[in-house]
């Protein structure tokens, strides 16, 4: 019984592979044996992979060129903005972007865009999370939502055959979320244990001590929900939270890959209705700065100081000075895999990293929000060598505000880099359509990739220093966790930068 | 209160002779009479729970009414779709050149990048035993040196021009690549050839990488999904050089010289088995071109690695390997049973099934209502921290299985849930799960397919294991060309009856014995 369908031999020639498999299938074919008599089947009969299979009816193929796609922005009349760009690539990424996030959170909510991110593509009033999750599936889609400190991005990546699966979806989700309880409360409780891990990913909790301490207010609330706060989040507070943020001219509708026409046809009848409600005024970032410490195993340290540079995307010149200076300082981890291009030639890598084997990672870092931006360093080091990693952070922060110190090779370099990752990013239809969104929730507009690549050919070594002593300038926010009992003090660190 | 008792009567007698069409209307109407008529608070009398059953009460009914306008296109249930139209993409155009090099190309003329690279058909599987670990050991070497350019040069040039270069080794396969922009194609070429045949290979230098190649291997020993996976292929192709790690071990690390690599180079790095390929802002004219100039020293050996592997096939062994590690928190184990070929007809097949049992772990947002089975059977007994299926080819052989993470304590729940699911795809297979599956394996094929490496990656890979690139709508129709009876057909060459690996680590006394695991190949009943 077993040989009726055992009749590929695994062992045979295998110089002859492609001939003997097809010839296997041959009498595969001829004999189904008494196993596929009982099951019903029908034997495969295609030609092995390395030979073109008959009878497929191929499209044309595109030209080597075609046309980019532009931009096109429609504005609803609610205030609401729909936008996309058309593209060669059978698949295409939707994402509805919403100008809200941790910022916008108030006590009595703090923790919701935690928890929204998570509630994301669960129970709507028009459909169960079964359904949602098995028409996701029936069309092989992702979908991704994500949340930071000024943006939810809620996001639909699927075949271009599907735009009308995917705005559907998609506009249901965020409009429509029921926030049944028991949902809520299982996603509270793995929200619980996803931040009593945190102590698992130090750098990101450094980032997030760098912000709640730099900043009073606003952009000083937490991301990631405290315990305390999700004690008391419920389906309330994010009712309210959706109803108060997620209004109609603080959305945007981008998509990459989808024609524009398709898109409103879709789209506008989805959201033409919602409520035309006024924006209260954007929160103001307040910057303080300030030190953070926290004890955690011993024998490493990792520590960040920061600086802020206020404008942000708004002084879009500032935000691309900001960029290649990150560039320029670069650094990254002692002991990385990857060839040449990881920045292996940025200062921090050369001045830094190459000199001092204790040091386990040392990297520049900077984020940058509508109106204001942070700028700053960050390590990983053994606790014995931290006070002096600190010093040399000290060191290199001061050096590079000194005018005359950048030469230009290494400012054509970082330029170079900065351009490249630009347009390599935004090869990516995901990038792409979160560039389209997001941009127009800052600036009203799309601004063209030209506009930005020809501000970084703009920078000087002079914008260099005079960005970085502007930085310097503003209060330090020291973040550190792990071995933190020797580290200097606050005072002792700021005093080195004010001193002058 | 008494309207809206009303309206709900007339609805409910209403319903069944109703299209979509006016039962809009009717739900409009109820929800304009539940917003007249606010709920009245509850009695003074009412206990906490009368209240919080009011509140819940209230939430659902929000569910009660659903908006037509929000449900016209999607369904859960999926269907055959036709992609004829989206599937047209730039020709990838091949040549030939006297020495058997090949070169194919893919131009987006728009883009302003591209990636360019060498694929090569040699990896870990084509060393000797005292040779295992010289394929990787040269990837590093590689970018140490050549003749017109020192290490220095070569970081500075790609650094300068913002560039990456990167390679990366596999048991069957080594790729070179650079992701450039577009003017500096033609210096990422020649800095691609230059190091495939002019490297230097220093001595001090290769002493010194052999400290970062040690290091490097201490890493992977701590990343468990690597050792699992290690072993599996050391246990599954026991005594075949496809068992072989790719580092190699640490002795051979240790004695590896110059001599090696070079004898590496001139037996696998020949014309016949390279591959140049580039997409993106790239013209295949001036890619073939410059190729002529500039890749002039290889070998033309005829050898294909079709002679090779039939000198040394691999041969499947039903065996395990168990390390037990009482200190570690979780237990990871793989089974898998022996796959398909890279050309096998029925490799698409096993590529749907892998799709049907599909992976989950605990964060995923389908949770447990995700459509596979497995993932169900996971999601709701919580039995697993991850589960993912897996579906590896090799020339002549291949793996296809179910690697999960777990807490000792369901180890054998888990075991069983995995071993029925998969032998159940001999028995039981519904027509609307391979739909889905196969809808699931087409997307991720195309949506995989973001910017000018995936591609750059998709056609080196395919003109070395089917001599061609599959155009897609041929894959689509390949794909779609699997149903019900297929799955079961194939799952019975493969899975029914037949011998496993398996691989485990942490801590794993839970974990069934092997004859458990052979005994649940096959049901007796249908």
């Amino acid at each position: 019984m077993k040989s009726g369908f055992c009749l590929v031999s695994r062992t045979g020639c295998r110089g002859l592979a492609g001939y003997s498999s097809t010839s296997a299938v041959a009498t595969r074919s001829s004999s189904g044996g008494f196993f596929s008599w009982l099951t019903g089947e029908k034997s495969s009969s295609l030609p092995p992979l390395d030979f073109p299979l008959k009878d497929v009816t191929l499209a044309p193929p595109l030209p080597d060129y075609v046309e980019p796609g532009k931009t096109k922005i429609t504005t609803l009349t609610n205030g609401l903005k729909i936008a996309s760009e058309t593209s060669a690539n059978p698949a295409s990424s939707i994402g509805l972007y919403v100008d809200s996030g941790s910022i916008y959170e108030t006590p009595a909510s703090y923790g919701a865009t935690h928890l929204l991110e998570r509630m994301a593509f669960k129970s709507t009033t028009n459909r169960s999370h079964l359904r949602i999750v098995r028409e996701v599936e029936a069309i092989g889609g992702n979908v991704i939502a994500s949340a930071s400190r000024e943006h939810m991005s809620y996001t639909y990546d699927a075949l271009k055959s599907y735009v009308p699966q995917m705005v559907e979806l998609l506009i249901d989700c965020v409009r429509n979320p029921a926030f049944l309880d028991w949902e809520v409360s299982e996603q509270v409780n793995k929200v619980r244990a996803e931040i009593a891990e945190c102590s698992k990913n130090p750098l990101e909790l450094l980032m997030e001590a760098i912000h709640s301490t730099g900043y009073a207010g606003p952009y000083g609330n937490s991301l990631l929900a405290s315990e305390s706060a999700l004690n008391s989040l419920n389906s309330t507070v994010l009712e309210e939270f959706v109803a108060e943020n997620y209004t109609a001219s603080r959305m945007v509708l981008a998509a990459s890959g989808v024609d524009h026409d398709k898109l409103l046809e879709y789209a506008e009848p989805l959201l033409s209705d919602l409520a035309n409600v006024s924006r209260p005024s954007e929160p103001k970032p307040i910057y303080t700065g300030g030190d953070f410490r926290r004890q955690g195993d011993s024998g490493i340290t990792h520590f960040a100081l920061a600086f802020e540079l206020s404008g942000g995307w708004v002084k879009d010149k500032d935000a691309m000075t900001l960029t290649v200076f990150q560039m320029l300082m670069g650094g990254g981890g002692s002991f990385s895999a990857g060839g040449p291009g990881k920045g292996m030639y940025s200062r921090l890598y050369l001045r830094v990293l190459n000199q001092h084997p204790q040091i386990q990672s040392f990297s520049a870092f900077n984020s940058i929000y509508n109106h204001t931006g942070l700028f700053g360093i960050q390590a990983t080091t053994g606790s014995d060598f931290a006070t002096n990693a600190i010093d040399i952070a000290v060191k290199e922060l001061i050096a590079v505000a000194t005018p005359g110190e950048v030469d230009q090779v290494q400012l054509d370099r970082a330029k170079q880099s900065t351009k490249a990752a630009i347009l390599m990013n935004l090869e990516s239809r995901m990038v792409a359509s979160e560039d389209i969104g997001k941009q127009i929730l800052t600036y009203g507009e799309r601004k063209p990739i030209e506009h930005f690549l020809k501000a970084v050919d703009e920078v000087t070594a002079q914008d260099i220093a005079k960005t970085a002593q502007k930085l310097l300038s503003s209060p330090l926010t020291m973040a550190s966790y792990g071995d933190v009992l020797h580290l200097p003090s606050y005072d002792a660190v700021s005093s080195r930068f004010h001193s002058k | 209160m008494t309207i809206r008792h009303l309206i709900n009567l007339t609805r409910r007698t209403r319903r069944p002779i109703q299209a979509f069409a006016t039962s809009r209307h009717s739900s409009t109407a109820v929800a304009a009479a539940s917003d007249a008529s606010l709920p009245s608070p509850p009695p003074p009398t009412a206990m906490i729970y009368d209240r919080l059953a009011e509140s819940v009460k209230q939430k659902l009914k929000k569910l009660e009414d659903p908006d037509h306008r929000f449900l016209q296109h999607n369904s859960p249930h999926p269907t055959l779709d036709s992609h004829t139209e989206i599937l047209s993409a730039p020709l990838t155009r091949v040549t030939t050149l006297p020495n058997g090099l090949r070169i194919a190309t893919e131009s987006t003329l728009a883009s302003k990048t591209a990636t360019v690279g060498v694929f090569i058909d040699a990896g870990s599987r084509f060393e000797s035993e005292e040779s295992n670990g010289t394929a990787h050991f040269l990837e590093h070497m590689i970018f140490k040196g050549t003749e017109r350019r020192n290490a220095r040069q070569l970081e500075e040039e790609i650094e300068n021009m913002g560039g990456h270069l990167n390679a990366y080794t596999s048991r069957e396969q080594t790729t070179y690549y650079a992701k450039v922009m577009d003017k500096n194609v033609p210096n990422a070429l020649d800095i691609l050839s230059d190091i495939l045949q002019n490297s230097k290979f220093e001595e001090q230098r290769i002493i010194r990488e052999r400290d970062v190649i040690l290091r490097e291997m201490e890493e992977v020993e701590g990343q468990t999904e690597e050792v699992i996976f290690d072993h599996l292929h050391a246990t599954a192709f026991q005594y075949t050089p496809l068992g072989r790690t790719i580092l190699g071990p640490a002795e051979n690390i240790k004695i590896i010289g110059k001599e090696h690599i070079q004898n590496y180079i001139s037996t696998h790095y020949t014309a016949p088995r390279m591959v140049v390929a580039a997409s993106g802002a790239v013209k295949h004219e001036d890619i073939v071109e410059q190729v002529k100039k500039l890749f002039t020293k290889l070998s033309t050996d005829p050898t294909t690695t079709s002679d090779l592997v039939a000198k040394e096939p691999a041969i499947f062994t039903g065996s395990e390997i168990r390390m037990l590690d009482d200190d570690i928190p979780l237990a990871q184990f793989a089974v898998a049973f022996e796959g398909a070929s890279w050309t096998d007809p029925d490799s698409i097949a096993l590529m749907v099934m892998q799709s049907m049992l599909g992976s989950w772990n605990k964060n995923a947002g389908g949770g447990k209502h995700m459509g596979s089975e497995l993932a169900q059977r996971v999601g709701i007994n919580e039995i697993a921290e991850s589960m993912m299926a897996f579906n590896t080819n090799y020339k002549d052989t291949g793996l296809f299985g179910v690697y999960a993470v777990a807490k000792p304590d369901c180890l054998d729940d888990l075991a069983y849930a995995i071993m029925y699911e998969v032998t159940k795809l001999c028995y039981r297979v519904s027509e609307a799960d391979v739909i889905r599956a196969r809808n699931q394996l087409k997307s991720s094929l195309l949506l995989h397919i973001d910017g000018t490496s995936p591609v750059f990656e998709d056609i080196g890979r395919q003109l070395l294991t089917y001599g061609r690139r599959i155009p897609y709508a041929e894959l689509f129709a390949r794909i779609d060309s699997v149903d019900a009876s297929t799955v079961k057909r194939v799952a019975n060459r493969f899975i029914f009856d037949r011998d496993v690996a398996i691989t485990a680590v942490g801590p794993i006394q839970g974990l069934p014995d092997y004859n458990w695991f052979r005994r649940r190949t096959y049901w007796l009943r249908y």
